[in-house]
């Protein structure tokens, strides 16, 4: 069952179209990367899907409903979360309070203890920081929050932008793993990473982005052996 | 001893101050709004405790609730209708929104209340502490002031909507990817400080006479106490307020009261050249 399909997506900023007709499904209970060098439209792609964008044609359907047209907060409210690029924390706030924040949805408001509990027993050292500004966390400890925030959301589908930039390469092997114990819980996510290696190896399935459109899919496995794959983006 | 009694007398109007700067820098502290509609807010908080006093014979302090739960709505209407289309758009546009508002509030006010001074009839006596002695609205006036204050604060430290306003000024993309709504939450906080603005003129009522003219000294001296605590910042708005009553104690006991305000703006202005982040330091 999809839980993400994106059909004949376009969208852009103000008069430069980014997105020439994208489409992409995701299905449940799947890890999912979408590779792409910089400046082909991932985070564009993101932000229209969240609807931080407008689009221009095409549609998102979510869980089966049509939410082209929701707001984000409505789009969260439905399940679909993402952690942004860069973290995005509310970084005047302590780490529970920003966990609290995830979970200010309907939806989330039911399962805050359980969540908390898991992200805790994901993230121990957030347990530590809980009373800590988490503008003052080091850069592991704040994507710790931005993760354990979007699963307080009570994610149907947790999209995670650049999860691993501007981390050192051990941290990064940490959330990764981290990741798969998420997707062992049967929790369907959506990587963008420009550590596509990574990436690649946790995944289940793969989109190629070119040119504002996907230029190749398949099995994440089949595109860490595609001569092209490796020649644009692992440097073989 | 003179001066430690204007001093004091001072600080109380002081905290009053505090209330009124502490709604203008909520408000810009949550959605980057210059809030020239709060003078004749507080003006209208003025005249809604006279009218409820005069008419209805309330007890000005009691009538305070009142104009809050007014001010709460009137802040949700003035941004409903005036600021959230210009939301995003340069700070000129709603520096100019509110000033319409301004405009309005006024043009209203002069012809239902017209322009002459209106009074509130309403003396608690004086209390003496030792030898200094202060009229009780002032003493009652600063204890609603740090009531007022303290319910925002639990507001937004420890309840679900306050803090989501928190979060909402502290990142407003990261807030509605958290399914928070953001432009109810700015509306709210709009709210909120309109309500401040209408306390704090209430509060003034219960001293001084008043038209619906008189926000407006009160709206600069709101701007020069949020730059003094740091725009943004409520608690430094309250210690700025203090700060400010305090100075228009002090000064008319050695000078002529007219250099009032040449002093506060010429802190004002120097502390915007020396440190813009606003002598208790601001986030930026």
């Amino acid at each position: 069952m999809a839980v993400l399909e994106v059909a004949d997506l376009a969208s852009g900023y103000g008069e430069v179209q980014i997105l020439w007709g994208v489409n992409l499904t995701l299905e449940k209970g799947k890890l999912t990367t979408l590779v792409g060098s910089n400046g082909v439209g991932k985070t564009t792609l993101l932000r229209t899907v969240m609807g931080l964008l407008r689009a221009i044609q095409g549609t998102v359907t979510f869980a089966g409903q049509d939410v082209t047209h929701l707001a984000p907060h409505a789009r969260a409210n439905l399940g679909l979360v993402l952690v942004p690029e860069g973290r995005q924390l509310f970084t005047e706030m302590t780490v529970y309070e920003n966990l609290e924040m995830g979970a200010f949805s309907k939806r989330a408001q039911a399962h805050v203890q359980d969540n908390l509990e898991k992200v805790f027993t994901l993230f121990p050292r957030l347990k530590e920081r809980r009373s800590q500004k988490a503008g003052t966390l080091s850069g592991g400890e704040q994507q710790m929050v931005a993760v354990g925030r979007g699963l307080m959301a009570e994610p149907e589908l947790l999209i995670l932008d650049e999860l691993s930039l501007g981390l050192s390469p051990l941290l990064a092997l940490n959330l990764f793993e981290s990741l798969l114990t998420l997707k062992k819980s049967g929790l369907t996510m959506l990587l963008v990473e420009q550590n596509v290696q990574m990436a690649l190896a946790v995944s289940d399935y793969g989109y190629v982005l070119a040119e504002g459109k996907v230029q190749l899919q398949g099995e994440a496995r089949s595109l860490l052996n595609n001569e092209e794959v490796q020649r644009t983006y692992l440097g073989i | 001893m003179q001066l430690l009694s204007s001093l004091i007398d001072g600080i109380l109007i002081g905290f009053v101050y505090g209330v009124a700067a502490v709604g203008l820098t909520l408000i810009w502290g949550v959605m980057s709004v210059i809030n020239l509609s709060h003078g004749p807010v507080m003006a209208l908080g003025m005249f809604s405790t006279y009218l409820l006093f005069a008419n209805l014979g309330v007890n000005p302090y009691l009538a305070l609730i009142g104009v809050a739960v007014f001010g709460l709505v009137l802040g949700l209407v003035i941004y409903t209708v005036a600021v959230h289309r210009v939301i995003s758009a340069p700070h000129l546009s709603s520096l100019l929104a509110t000033f319409a508002v301004n405009m309005i509030i006024i043009g209203i006010g002069t012809a239902v209340f017209s322009t002459s001074p209106h009074n509130i009839d309403f003396s608690l006596g004086s209390i003496s502490l030792g030898p200094i002695i202060l009229p009780a609205t002032r003493l009652l006036a600063a204890v609603a002031a740090i009531l007022f204050t303290a319910l925002l604060y639990i507001f937004l430290y420890f309840t679900r909507p306050g803090k989501a306003i928190r979060a909402v000024a502290n990142n407003r993309t990261a807030a509605e990817l958290m399914g928070i709504p953001s432009a109810q939450v700015l509306a709210l906080s709009f709210g909120i400080g309109t309500a401040l603005a209408c306390v704090a003129g209430g509060l003034i009522a219960t001293f001084f006479p008043f038209t619906i003219l008189s926000g407006g000294p009160y709206e600069l001296k709101s701007f020069v106490i949020c730059v003094l605590g740091g725009l943004g910042n409520p608690l430094g708005a309250l210690l700025g307020g203090l700060l400010l009553g305090g100075l228009e104690g002090l000064i008319p006991t050695v000078m002529p009261v007219s250099w009032v305000p040449v002093l506060e703006f010429g802190l004002f202005i120097l502390v915007l050249l020396v440190k813009p982040s606003g002598l208790l330091g601001a986030k930026s």
